[in-house]
């Protein structure tokens, strides 16, 4: 047995360990008002069995990390696929670190879900290991992306805790417009992330049944002289192709529910890498979200935000309020270094200019507007509860897209980072 | 509006002053009425901003202090940042030189986001407006707190005012049974000290103070910010940036733009990563795992404007360049860019044969780079009168270089010899038999190619340059204090968010202790401290039940 596959036995079982740690929690805060015990000992039992369990998660997720360093020789920090379980195991440390400090359990339930669907969402990823480019020869990868990792996970942290501040205290009784806009939102908000779930299902369920469809594109660019060159290359589909490329021909599908061609075409305007594969992606999670987040509905009859509202009744809000914002106010420095400082050594070194406004450089910098205008009205115009909630959760979608959203969308120097979507 | 600003404790203090900057008795009479928690930033002391009667000046510094404004402009920063990350910044291309080239790749949209100027965001002037507006509202932000809130912590009065205790947003209020208040407050300040406190005492009131350091970090931070900015200005100083590219061949010695130095490419390598070190999908494919420059840069001591003379030049560095590690000299810098591993033709050595004869004279040697002027061949003269390195013949009709790049060279020369039009006649000479035969040479030199012709005889009067490196050359004498400002920069993050400012009031007014604490962050920490605190003084409260209500920060 060589490094390598230790290193994905120990991924498979962070993953389980992680998705029962999850369970304890649930439990752990969920069970206080079961009959026959004492609430507070229920919560300091459960809550324990759910810490040792993601500690161990934690532990085997680190193991994971060294092997695969060991097997391939350089950090695994080189690919999306290694960038994203790297993050998740951030969050886990961010998550312990908050748990030492507050005692929450609360914590648990939401950071460990938070982990697994980061976690799976990184297994969509291509896990061969690459060697490294000699762009990405130097021991600033390693300085550099652990510890912009870190600081994100921190403001993964306060998401998460922000969530639950506003999942605790939105009135999901109340009629008045406020309250009926907060319930829409947050009703939103967690049917994206569910959209997000039923992407990761989506790939799954189709990688299982070992799906493939595949076209010719032509593609007709222009270079910086205004010269014409038509190439044709081969677009392979994973999933059923509900939209074909742009300007293609298909050269095989494989019928999936008697559906045996495209419906239609991607437009003309979407002309990214890739972009037809990936407007496909987009619809089918829609799709599988949609449906998944339907069935949730249909089971207990009323929105999500209601049901989990219950389950968290009791609980401080202002301890909620004080994490997320802690959260982001201890992974903010961290973040500053590792995106930004850290990265401009790196540039001055490789690529000579510390910064450049490449996309990934620029959303960084938004990033960190962001959360500095965050802790500004914060600390000076005294935004809390609500409003510093939403701004935590609305920070965290501004990380993923500075994460994923970029190497998908926007290509720029980062793209080496290997997205295959 | 008249204010008395007089404290009943005798303190005169500065208009707006919200707390007495003595005492800490609420000022304002509104706040004096109700019980709510005290707002204590900067301690309730005036700030410039809030002077009485503003004028120019004083309206636009109260503008620029306020951080609602700031906060703002961080925003408006932030959603300008997105936009240029729509398409790709004209920067992104080497020399972006196509108007037409947003609209023709990205259609209508493309046009109005060049038109716009977004092509170019993070050069236009509103952006960078922006950041020296933020720059400046961080200067005045800065000055306009930190000196009040210097002045309020450093003088400050150990008995405050009750109100001011136990309006605090951490407040225990119990009675003491022990008469000794003085040697009771004595030994809480003993328990105090033993948690890094600092603890003075007047009789039964105390005042306790710990990491007030930390309350200076946002101000060294937002240095940190100025500094940095201003090196980013001052990128714009003559002399101070220099951003060019040099394409230096295999054993070459290119001089560098705009220098008085010349870099040698001494050899090129490339190495790719084998069949056993790439994952199945990968295999036969060039995966380059480094290139490298073996560079040497010269300095020019001698002649170094003189056009005739040679350069006297001076070895002054070497290094073996790869990404990842410029050569650098002082301030000079040389960076792995990219390869072009095509070889590219040098020099060659033709013959100039006499067709009628059959006589050759001969063979010349002709620099595809640096052609002589001159070529005295047997009887024949060549006079080059111009060189193209990338031919081609242009819109109007007319003989054009397409590049520098001496991807098709031709030379045209006025050739004077025996039986020829004295004033000479015109000869284009290709010395690529592709091109020779593409731009059709015999055609245009017509009767002239019957009567003699350039011949290569073999591959050895073919001169053939290696691999070209392409190497970014960099001058950025910012770059220092970008360091020193991202340096203090940090260390105002971590001084203000990893240590909290706490201070602790207490006095005992007839056997009634009342006690407030103030922190800046932190409150969770803030309450623990003083529940700890009292347990060691036998009072017994749960962490939480000290909250007053109020903010949380």
């Amino acid at each position: 047995m060589n490094w390598l596959d230790i290193s994905s036995s120990a991924f498979i079982a962070a993953f389980f360990l992680y998705c029962f740690a999850f369970l304890f929690y649930v439990i752990a805060v969920a069970g206080r008002k079961w009959s026959n015990r004492k609430p507070e000992e229920h919560v300091r039992k459960w809550s324990r069995i759910g810490f040792v369990f993601s500690t161990i998660g934690l532990a085997a997720h680190l193991v994971f990390f060294f092997t695969r360093w060991a097997g391939a020789g350089h950090i695994p920090t080189s690919n999306m696929y290694e960038f994203m379980t790297f993050l998740g195991m951030s969050i886990m440390i961010a998550f312990t670190i908050i748990y030492l400090i507050y005692r929450s359990p609360l914590l648990g339930m939401f950071a460990l879900p938070l982990t697994i669907v980061i976690v799976a969402y990184a297994a969509v990823f291509p896990q061969k290991v690459q060697p490294l480019v000699p762009a990405l020869q130097s021991n600033w990868l390693k300085v550099h992306v652990t510890t912009a990792a870190l600081g994100e996970a921190f403001f993964a942290v306060g998401f998460a805790a922000g969530l639950m501040y506003l999942l605790r205290v939105i009135d999901f009784k109340g009629t008045d417009k406020a309250a009926k806009r907060a319930q829409r939102w947050i009703e939103f908000t967690l049917y994206v992330i569910i959209v997000i779930v039923g992407f990761i299902g989506a790939v799954f369920l189709f990688r299982g049944m070992d799906y493939q469809a595949s076209f010719t594109q032509t593609n007709i660019s222009y270079d910086k002289t205004g010269a014409e060159s038509i190439t044709e290359d081969t677009v392979e589909y994973t999933l059923p192709p509900i939209v074909k490329p742009y300007n293609s021909v298909t050269t095989a599908v494989e019928p999936f529910l008697g559906m045996e061609s495209p419906l239609f075409e991607a437009p003309s305007w979407m002309n990214g890498v890739n972009a037809g594969r990936k407007l496909n992606t987009v619809i089918w999670s829609i799709i599988a979200g949609t449906l998944l987040y339907g069935i949730l509905r249909l089971v207990f009859r009323k929105p999500l935000g209601a049901v989990i509202h219950p389950t968290l009744e009791g609980i401080d809000p202002e301890d909620l309020d004080e994490i997320s914002y802690r959260s982001i106010a201890i992974g903010f420095p961290v973040f500053t270094l590792g995106a930004l400082i850290f990265a401009m050594i790196w540039a001055e070194q490789a690529w000579g200019r510390f910064w450049g406004w490449d996309p990934k450089e620029v959303w960084a910098l938004i990033t960190w507007l962001y959360y500095s205008a965050y802790l500004h009205l914060r600390l000076s115009r005294g935004w809390q509860g609500h409003r510093s909630s939403w701004l935590a959760v609305i920070g965290f979608i501004v990380v993923m897209f500075t994460l994923i959203g970029v190497n998908l969308i926007i290509a720029g120097l980062h793209s080496y980072a290997g997205v295959d979507g | 509006m008249f204010q008395n600003t007089k404290c009943e404790c005798g303190h005169q203090n500065h208009a707006g002053t919200v707390l007495c900057e003595s005492c800490g008795k609420p000022l304002i009479a509104e706040l004096a009425g109700d019980n709510a928690p005290l707002e204590m930033r900067y301690d309730g002391a005036a700030r410039r901003s809030q002077k009485a009667n503003p004028g120019l000046i004083d309206r636009v510094w109260n503008f620029f202090s306020s951080v609602k404004i700031a906060v703002i402009l961080i925003v408006i920063t932030l959603l300008g940042a997105m936009l240029g990350t729509i398409y790709p910044q004209e920067g992104t291309f080497i020399n972006f030189n196509d108007p037409d080239y947003y609209e023709d790749t990205y259609g209508l949209p493309g046009k109005i986001y060049y038109m716009l100027g977004l092509s170019h965001t993070y050069e236009s002037w509103w952006f960078i407006g922006l950041l020296v507006m933020i720059g400046t509202s961080l200067v005045i932000c800065s000055l306009d707190r930190v000196l009040p809130l210097y002045k309020a912590l450093n003088k400050q009065q150990i008995r405050k005012h009750l109100q001011f205790i136990t309006r605090q947003k951490v407040v225990y209020t119990g009675r003491i049974e022990d008469t000794d208040t003085e040697g009771w407050t004595a030994r809480l300040g003993e328990q105090l000290r033993k948690r890094r406190y600092k603890v003075y005492r007047d009789g039964d009131a105390l005042l306790a103070e710990k990491n007030r350091f930390s309350r200076w970090g946002p101000y060294i931070n937002h240095i940190g910010l100025i500094l940095f900015l201003l090196a980013v200005l001052a990128r714009s100083i003559p002399g101070w940036h220099m951003d060019t590219y040099a394409a230096v061949p295999e054993g070459d010695t290119v001089r560098l733009a705009d220098t008085n130095y010349y870099l040698k490419n001494v050899e090129f390598s490339v190495d790719y990563y084998s069949n056993e070190e790439l994952p199945e999908e990968l295999q036969d494919t060039a995966r380059a795992k480094k290139y490298e420059t073996k560079a040497e840069l010269y300095e020019c001591v001698d002649n170094c404007t003189d056009i005739m003379g040679d350069p006297v030049l001076e070895k002054v560095a070497e290094h073996n360049i790869i990404v990842n590690s410029p050569l650098s000299y002082k301030g000079l810098k040389a960076y792995q860019f990219d390869y072009d591993p095509t070889p590219k033709l040098k020099a060659v050595n033709p013959m100039l044969v006499d067709k009628k004869t059959g006589e050759a004279y001969g063979p010349f040697h002709l620099s595809i780079t640096e052609p002589e002027l001159l070529y005295e061949l047997g009887p024949y003269r060549l006079e080059l009168i111009t060189r193209f390195m990338d031919f081609t013949i242009n819109e109007q009709g007319k003989p054009a270089t397409k590049s520098r790049e001496p991807n098709a060279p031709a030379f045209l020369f006025l050739v004077k010899g025996p039986d020829l039009d004295p004033a000479g006649e015109t000869f284009i000479y290709f010395p690529k038999q592709v091109d020779k035969q593409r731009f059709s040479q015999d055609l245009l030199n017509r009767e002239l190619a019957d009567r003699i012709e350039f011949r290569v005889d073999s591959m050895e009067e073919v001169e053939i340059s290696g691999a070209t490196s392409h190497l970014n050359i960099r001058v950025d004498k910012a770059m220092p204090y970008i360091w020193v400002g991202a340096a203090i920069s940090m260390i105002g993050l971590v001084m203000g968010f990893y240590w909290n400012h706490r201070r602790i009031w207490l006095r005992i007014d007839n056997g009634i202790l009342s006690l407030g604490a103030h922190t800046n962050k932190n409150w969770y920490g803030m309450r623990n401290d003083v529940a700890a605190v009292l347990r060691k003084v036998d009072i017994e409260v749960d962490p939480k039940s000290l909250d007053n209500g109020g903010n949380k920060t």
